[in-house]
């Protein structure tokens, strides 16, 4: 009996609620007193909660809220309600307004961030490796002879062996100081920390390395 | 008044160098004549007062007027023998017609080296005359005479009057040399029976001694030159290791001496030329 | 042909057929391609003194010591020897480079200052009879040593005259025949000086 009760309520309810809904009619005149008591108890602790920042509703759920009070006429018996809602709403658009703006911000963001690694990664292809030039100042620059190895096994890097061919001109007469080696080269350049010669020509392999240096005398 | 014009461009030239930190030192090493080559380019004015070459095409290459204030600093000025008029005489004989100059390759000069050599176990001194000599390519030092005081202790020069009472006579030889025993009775005139020209070979000597093991080399004590080279003069370079703008080698004897007096001189120092 | 033309003849083969063909064909170098010799026979002499500010210095690990030490000794022709006197003993004690170096390595003092003078000079390059040049690089350099107070407590001036070899040689790279000028530091001679 009673369960059938409830089953009559709650289709009643439904129709009320598909009827009310479409056609937005004022159906606070329907509701009894103690019903509407209830509603603003329940509106005004809903809206101060959105209000107060004290809801864990979505911003979505909260304007669901706000729209069902909506539907009650408080403004007669409670403009106070009335005005709470206008707050709400305000506040609603506001943070509405704020969360997309921080989700176009965080977007944003998120394309600098991309761009800059994009550009990072051409300026990576492009950018020229450290020269043989630069390898030996850094190596006559060296604090210690630990940097001064470090440089040079780099350097090393660019020779096809360490025992590369490194040929030191004296002058356009073809006076010639004695050959020595790319890794005999670097290490002289460590010891003696003086760069005395430029770099005249340079030929590689098929693998882009160094076969062989010749410098000549500044 | 000889001395400041000695001095003076002395002092000018250690002027001329920036002062730094540890100037004093660096302009005396400026000035001092670090190698017999430096010598020979002051001497000549193939150098600059800075130490920079000058060059064959260069207009003050061997000029006489810079050799005549750059050649008195090659002396030694501590010394009244190498600081006085015969010095002033050389320089204006060596600049004079400015044909004089000192050739690495030209000949008559000659290094002394003075060295301690142990002979039959006791410490003596011998004096090695070394002489360029061309060969090949190029050119080496070669042992010219060597001075041994126990050698020549052997071989005294002996009166005139004495050694012509010393001589087999020309008929000997009709004697079967019966007289020669003469010669070998006195081992301290053995000589005087040799030929007038005759002069003892001190050099195979010299060798003689070190092939029987009786001398043995130790160490040089000292090096110094002897140039013949300059017309009508002789003089001798030593090494002056001291403070001051007048170090190196330096001119330590000078002799006046004429070219013809020269040969015999020479004869001391190259016997086989 | 005479006998004599034919010995010529025959000397001029020979030297044509070893190393002495760039000597013979050579008989003036310019004087700028000299000065590029003696430049290059200077800075031989420069690396040496670097690497010997190297060894002596007490700060460099011991093991970049022991390399520096080959890289000088690669310097030297292998007979090479070192003369050295002092105001006090005027005779000359021998040492090979390596041990010469190694000494250098060991002395024992706390910190080492071995400084070198700005000058030099460089001599003529004079050729042997078989036709390799020599010449003399005279060089400065002064010493001191401290104590682990600090106190200095050896200090000397020494006059270093480093022979220098210098020869043309031919060696062929990449298909090329490139000339260069085999520099050898030779015997050197150690003498202290008054100077301080």
């Amino acid at each position: 009996m009673l369960k059938q009760l409830k089953n009559v309520i709650m289709i009643a309810m439904i129709a009320l609620v598909t009827i009310c809904g479409s056609t937005s009619c004022n159906s606070s005149k329907k509701l009894s007193k103690k019903e509407y008591k209830a509603k603003v108890e329940q509106a005004d602790k809903d809206l101060n909660a959105i209000l107060n920042n004290e809801t864990e509703w979505t911003l979505e759920e909260q304007q669901a809220r706000i729209e069902e009070m909506k539907q009650i006429d408080f403004s007669k018996k409670n403009p106070e309600i009335m005005e709470m809602i206008e707050r709400a709403e305000a506040k609603l658009a506001n943070d509405f307004a704020e969360r997309d703006r921080i989700a176009q911000e965080r977007l944003a963001e998120e394309q600098r961030k991309a761009e800059e690694q994009r550009l990072r990664e051409i300026e990576e292809q492009n950018k020229p490796k450290t020269s043989l030039t630069d390898y030996f100042n850094m190596i006559i620059n060296a604090k210690d002879a630990t940097a001064a190895n470090k440089a040079i096994n780099q350097a090393l890097d660019l020779f096809e062996s360490p025992d590369a061919v490194v040929l030191i001109r004296l002058n356009n007469y073809g006076d010639y100081d004695k050959p020595t080696t790319a890794a005999n080269y670097l290490n002289y350049l460590k010891d003696q920390k003086k760069l005395t010669v430029g770099i005249d020509n340079i030929k590689y392999n098929a693998e882009n390395k160094i076969t062989e240096l010749e410098l000549i005398k500044k | 008044m000889r001395f400041l014009r000695i001095i003076l461009p002395i002092v000018l030239l250690a002027l001329c160098f920036k002062v730094e930190a540890q100037l004093m030192d660096e302009r005396e090493l400026y000035a001092m004549t670090k190698q017999m080559g430096q010598f020979i380019h002051r001497f000549n004015y193939e150098e600059d007062t800075y130490g920079k070459r000058i060059y064959q095409d260069d207009a003050d290459f061997r000029s006489a007027e810079k050799r005549k204030t750059s050649l008195p600093l090659l002396f030694d000025l501590n010394s009244p023998r190498t600081n006085g008029a015969l010095r002033d005489y050389f320089v204006e004989d060596v600049t004079k017609k400015n044909n004089q100059f000192f050739e690495f390759l030209g000949g008559n000069w000659f290094s002394e080296v003075s060295a301690k050599f142990k002979w039959k176990g006791k410490d003596v001194d011998i004096s090695l005359i070394m002489s360029i000599e061309q060969e090949g390519l190029g050119s080496k030092w070669v042992i010219s005479n060597v001075f041994f005081s126990e050698f020549q202790k052997y071989f005294p020069q002996g009166e005139l009057a004495e050694r012509e009472k010393h001589f087999l006579h020309p008929m000997s030889h009709e004697l079967d040399f019966m007289n020669i025993y003469k010669v070998f009775t006195d081992p301290q005139i053995v000589e005087y029976y040799a030929s007038t020209d005759y002069t003892p070979d001190y050099l195979t000597l010299f060798f003689y001694e070190i092939k029987r093991g009786n001398l043995k080399f130790d160490h040089v004590e000292k090096v110094k030159f002897h140039v013949f080279q300059i017309n009508n003069w002789y003089f001798e370079v030593s090494w002056f290791d001291r403070s001051g703008y007048n170090s190196g080698w330096l001119i330590s004897n000078l002799v006046y001496i004429k070219e013809e007096e020269k040969d015999l001189l020479l004869k001391l120092y190259q016997p086989k030329k | 042909m005479n006998m004599k033309k034919l010995l010529f003849a025959i000397a001029l083969a020979f030297f044509a057929l070893t190393g002495y063909q760039a000597f013979a064909q050579e008989p003036e170098i310019s004087p700028e391609r000299k000065q590029a010799i003696d430049s290059l026979a200077l800075e031989k002499v420069r690396d040496l003194s670097k690497y010997i500010k190297l060894i002596g210095a007490k700060t460099t690990p011991w093991s970049e010591a022991n390399r520096v030490i080959d890289r000088a000794e690669e310097l030297f022709a292998p007979d090479a020897e070192i003369g050295v006197s002092s105001l006090a003993k005027t005779t000359v004690d021998y040492y090979k480079v390596r041990q010469y170096l190694e000494r250098l390595m060991r002395l024992n003092y706390d910190r080492v200052e071995i400084d070198w003078y700005k000058i030099q000079y460089v001599s003529d390059l004079q050729r042997q009879p078989n036709g390799t040049y020599v010449g003399v690089i005279t060089i400065f350099q002064t010493f001191k040593g401290y104590d682990a107070e600090g106190k200095l407590v050896y200090q000397d001036t020494t006059k270093k005259d480093i022979t220098v070899y210098v020869k043309r040689k031919e060696t062929q790279i990449g298909g090329r025949l490139i000339s260069f000028w085999d520099v050898l530091l030779g015997d050197m001679r150690v003498k202290e000086t008054t100077l301080k």
